[in-house]
C-alpha cells in the first residue's frame, strides 16, 4: 500500500450556487439510519463535482471586500507581462500578437534533449597575446552543453552570434535558405503584374513564359505552402466579389469579416439569401493550379526516399514523439529537427470576479519574484493540520486505520489573524460515500487566540513551552492514558487550538445481506451493485463544516468610506472542509 | 591538516608509481594499491581524487583532467592483468566512477557518471551527468550517453576544438593547483 499523508482540503464557495450535495440516508447502500435528517445538506466530498471545489489552503485566495475565499475558478487573470524565461527579457504584448509566444533573441532549446542551446564558434578561440579583448570569429553553431548535438548536424551555422533567431528562421535544415513570404508575395505581384489582368481561369499557359525566379513544381514546405495557398484564395476572392456592399469578401471564406459575422447571425436568424448568394459564388472559384498557389502534388514516390533513409539508418536516425510534439512541422527524422524557441511565459494579476479588487499582483519587474499585492487565504483563514493522537513509532506512521477500532485524532486550528476568534466546526455523523465511517467531534466549539506580535511570542517562547508541557501532563493525568474529554479543548496555544476527533472507520467487506434496506437489496438485484473497492474507495475523508467569527476593526480597512462608523465589526466566514485522515486498512 | 590526518591513520603505502615530470597533481590527490600508477604528461589531478591500484594498474595519458572525489581503478577484485586505461584528453569529472578497461581518446565522464567495469569507451564518448555504463558494455566512437539512460551518436565534427579548450582548460588550472610530485614518486 502507498504510503498516505493526512490532508486538508477547503470548499470555495463559488460553487454554493449548486453545491454537491447528496442525501445520506437514501444514497448511500450501507447507511442503515436514514433518517438523519440533520445530515442531509451535508457536502459530499466523493461527488464528482466536489473535484473542482477543492483546493489546499495554500491555493486560495483572499477578497478583503467581499469577505470571501476566492479559488482559482473564481478570479479573473490578467497578464501583466510576457517574459523569455532563458534570458528574462520581457516582450511587450504587440510583438507578441505580431510575432507569436516564442522568444525572438537567440534563445533556444535543443531538439534532442530540450536543454539549452548556446552560440559558440566553430574557430578555435585566439590566442596569444590580447586574446580575451579579440572576438572570435564565426561561423557560429547552435550547441547542447548536454547532449552535444549541434546544429551543425542538421547543416545550420550562423554568421552572427546575435540575432539568432532571424537568422534561423531564413535557413532550411541542410544549410539551403528559405524563401520568406515577403519574397514569395513580391514574386507573386511580379507575376500577375507580367502575366497580364486577364481572366484568371486561361492563365496556364501563360504563366510558364513569364519570367520567373521560382520553380512551379518546387516541393513546398508547409509554411509556405499555407502562405501560398492563402494569397492564392485571398486574391480569388478579392476577383469574386470586389467590394460587396455588404463588406464580406464573398464565398464561404471570408471568416473573420464583420460581413460574415452577420451573416451568420442571419442563418440563426431564418433568413435565406445569404444561402444563395453563396451557392450562386461557388462558380467563380477555381482550385490551385502550382506551387505558387500552393499546390502540392503528393507522386507516388514521394515517400520512398523516407523509406529508404528509414531502411539505411534505421530506428536511431527516427525522432520519439516526444521531440516531435516540441516542433511545429512534421518531423519523421531527427535530421529534421529544429532548435525550439523559448516559449514565453507571463505574470499574472488576479482579481476577484464579483468585485473587480486585485488579489495578486507580481511585480512587473521580471527579476523580482515579489509581489505587490497578495491575499492569500493562508493569512485570513484557520489552518487545519491533522496528527493521530496516540503517538505513532516511525515505522507505524502509514499503519491503516483498523476497520470498527475507534481511533482519535488531533485537528489543530492555527489562526492567522490579529484577533482571537470563535470556531464552530460541525460534520455529518458517518462519512458519506458507500463505507461510512463514524465520526465524532469531541469539541465543537472553540476559541482560538489572536496571532499577537511575533516579537511578543519570541519573547514568551522559553515560558510558553513550559506552560503547554505542563497542560499536557496535566491532561494525561486527568485522564489516564491520553483519553479525550467530550467538550474540552485536547490543547491550546497563542494561536492555536487542539481538539480531538473520534473516527470509527468502516469495514470495507460488504454489508451482510440481511442488513441491506429493501432498496439496497433491489439495486444490488438490478444491476451490478459492485461489492469492490473503488480506487480511493478506502480513503476516510470526513467533510467538516467550519463557521469563524471574530470582531474586526471596520475603520482601518475600508479607508475613507467606513470613516464614521468607526469601531469594531463583527465578521463571520463558514466555509466546508475535507479532511483526508487515512487508509482503511 | 595533512599533518593531523597523517597522525590519525596510519599513511597508506605508496603504490609504485610513473609520473611525468609535466603533470600537475595535487597534494591532498589520494593514490593508492600496489599496482603501478601511470600518469602522462600535462595531466591535472585536483585535491580530493582517489586513485586506487589495489585490484589492477591504472594507466592515465596526457592532457588529462582528474576531478575531485572522483574514483578511478577497479572498486573490487577482478580477472588477472585487469586495468584501467584512460587515454588523452580525458574528463573526469567531481564524483565521477570510473572502472572501465579503456576509455577513449577525448573522452568527458561528467559529474557522478559511473563507467562500469570491463566497459571499453570509443574516442570522444561523452558519459552524461548521473548516467551509468554497464559493465563490460562497449561504446562506440562519439557516443554520448545522456538524460535517463538514451544514447545517440555526436556527428557535430567538433572533436580537435574541444580537445583544444581541454588543453585551454588545463593551461588554466595548472596555474591555480599547486602540483607536489616528489610527494608521489
Amino acid at each position: 500500500m502507498s504510503t498516505f499523508t493526512p490532508y486538508t482540503y477547503f470548499q470555495c464557495p463559488c460553487t454554493d450556487s449548486s453545491p454537491p450535495v447528496r442525501n445520506i440516508g437514501s444514497d448511500s447502500p450501507t447507511s442503515i439510519h436514514s433518517s438523519s435528517s440533520e445530515d442531509e445538506k451535508a457536502f459530499d466530498p466523493r461527488a464528482p463535482r466536489a473535484n473542482y471545489s477543492l483546493y489546499p489552503l495554500e491555493h486560495l485566495l483572499y477578497c478583503e471586500d467581499c469577505h470571501q475565499i476566492r479559488c482559482p475558478r473564481c478570479v479573473l487573470d490578467e497578464i501583466v507581462t510576457y517574459y523569455c524565461p532563458n534570458c528574462l527579457f520581457e516582450v511587450p504584448s504587440s510583438t507578441v500578437k505580431s510575432e507569436g509566444t516564442r522568444c525572438t533573441r537567440s534563445c533556444f532549446q535543443c531538439p534532442i534533449c530540450i536543454a539549452p542551446l548556446s552560440v559558440s564558434s566553430l574557430e578555435a578561440p585566439p590566442e596569444g597575446l590580447g586574446a580575451e579583448h579579440a572576438s572570435q570569429g564565426g561561423p557560429y553553431v547552435l550547441n547542447c552543453p548536454h547532449c552535444s548535438w549541434s546544429s551543425k548536424e542538421i547543416g545550420i551555422q550562423f554568421d552572427k552570434p546575435n540575432g539568432i533567431f532571424t537568422q534561423l528562421s531564413k535557413i532550411k535544415n541542410g544549410g539551403d535558405p528559405v524563401i520568406t513570404a515577403r519574397e514569395r508575395r513580391k514574386d507573386r505581384e511580379e507575376r500577375s503584374r507580367d502575366s497580364a489582368p486577364g481572366p484568371v481561369t486561361d492563365e496556364d499557359g501563360v504563366q510558364d513564359e513569364t519570367v520567373v525566379k521560382l520553380d512551379p513544381n518546387e516541393v513546398l514546405d508547409a509554411e509556405s505552402q499555407f502562405s501560398n495557398l492563402k494569397a492564392f484564395y485571398q486574391a480569388q476572392l478579392a476577383e469574386a466579389s470586389p467590394a460587396n456592399a455588404l463588406g464580406f469578401s464573398g464565398g464561404d471564406y471570408g471568416y473573420g469579416s464583420p460581413g460574415a459575422l452577420s451573416r451568420i447571425m442571419g442563418l440563426y436568424t431564418g433568413g435565406t439569401y445569404a444561402d444563395k448568394k453563396s451557392k450562386a459564388k461557388k462558380g467563380t472559384m477555381r482550385e490551385a493550379q502550382n506551387a505558387f498557389e500552393g499546390l502540392k502534388i503528393v507522386a507516388p514516390n514521394s515517400e520512398d526516399a523516407l523509406i529508404a533513409k528509414l531502411q539505411n539508418e534505421g530506428w536511431d536516425a527516427t525522432s520519439s514523439s516526444l521531440q516531435r510534439d516540441e516542433q511545429s512541422t512534421h518531423t519523421p527524422f531527427i535530421s529534421d529537427l529544429r532548435p525550439i524557441a523559448y516559449l514565453l511565459r507571463t505574470k499574472r494579476s488576479k482579481r476577484c470576479k464579483t468585485c473587480r479588487h486585485i488579489l495578486s499582483k507580481p511585480e512587473a519587474k521580471i527579476q523580482t519574484t515579489r509581489f505587490r499585492i497578495r491575499l492569500v487565504a493562508l493569512n485570513y483563514i484557520p489552518s487545519i493540520s491533522i496528527k493521530p493522537l496516540q503517538p505513532l513509532l516511525s515505522t507505524q506512521l502509514q499503519a491503516p486505520l483498523v476497520p470498527m477500532k475507534p481511533t482519535q485524532f488531533l485537528l489543530t486550528f492555527k489562526n492567522p489573524l490579529f484577533e482571537s476568534v470563535k470556531v464552530n466546526i460541525a460534520t455529518p455523523a458517518q462519512t458519506p460515500g458507500r463505507f461510512a465511517s463514524k465520526i465524532t467531534i469531541l469539541c465543537p466549539q472553540f476559541e482560538v487566540g489572536a496571532n499577537t506580535d511575533a516579537w511578543e511570542e519570541a519573547l514568551r517562547d522559553g515560558s510558553k513551552g513550559v506552560e503547554r508541557e505542563k497542560r499536557r501532563t496535566k491532561a494525561e493525568a486527568s485522564e489516564g492514558q491520553l483519553q479525550a474529554e467530550a467538550g474540552k479543548v485536547w490543547e491550546r496555544g497563542r494561536n492555536w487550538v487542539s481538539v480531538v476527533v473520534e473516527v470509527i472507520p468502516a469495514s470495507l467487506k460488504p454489508s451482510p445481506d440481511f442488513l441491506k434496506t429493501e432498496a439496497q437489496r433491489k439495486l444490488a438485484e438490478e444491476g451490478g451493485e459492485d461489492d469492490r473497492v473503488r480506487e480511493d474507495e478506502d480513503v476516510v475523508e470526513i467533510p467538516v463544516f467550519v463557521r469563524v467569527e471574530w470582531e474586526a476593526d471596520t475603520g482601518g480597512e475600508d479607508g475613507g468610506l467606513g470613516k464614521e462608523k468607526e469601531g469594531r465589526e463583527k465578521r463571520e466566514l463558514a466555509y466546508w472542509c475535507v479532511l483526508g485522515v487515512g487508509r482503511i486498512g | 591538516m595533512s599533518s593531523k590526518r597523517a597522525s590519525t591513520a596510519p599513511a597508506a603505502p605508496k603504490p609504485p608509481t610513473s609520473l611525468s615530470p609535466t603533470l600537475t597533481i595535487a597534494e591532498h590527490a589520494s593514490l593508492v594499491g600496489s599496482y603501478l600508477i601511470t600518469l602522462g604528461a600535462n595531466t591535472v589531478v585536483h585535491p580530493r581524487a582517489k586513485l586506487n591500484s589495489t585490484y589492477g594498474p591504472i594507466t592515465v595519458g596526457s592532457n588529462c583532467i582528474i576531478s575531485e572525489r572522483s574514483m578511478i581503478g577497479l572498486q573490487g577484485r577482478g580477472a588477472d592483468g585487469e586495468g584501467v586505461v584512460i587515454e588523452d584528453g580525458v574528463i573526469v569529472e567531481v564524483g565521477a566512477t570510473v572502472e572501465s578497461k579503456v576509455i577513449g581518446e577525448g573522452c568527458v565522464i561528467e559529474v557522478n557518471a559511473k563507467v562500469g567495469r570491463g566497459s571499453l569507451l570509443g574516442t570522444h564518448c561523452k558519459i552524461g551527468p548521473l548516467c551509468e555504463v554497464a559493465e563490460d558494455e562497449v561504446l562506440p566512437d562519439y557516443t554520448v550517453l545522456f538524460a535517463n539512460g538514451m544514447r545517440r551518436i555526436d556527428n557535430s565534427g567538433v572533436e580537435d576544438l574541444k580537445l583544444k579548450m581541454v588543453a585551454r582548460q588545463i593551461d588554466v588550472l595548472r596555474r591555480l593547483i599547486p602540483s607536489n610530485l616528489t610527494k608521489f614518486q
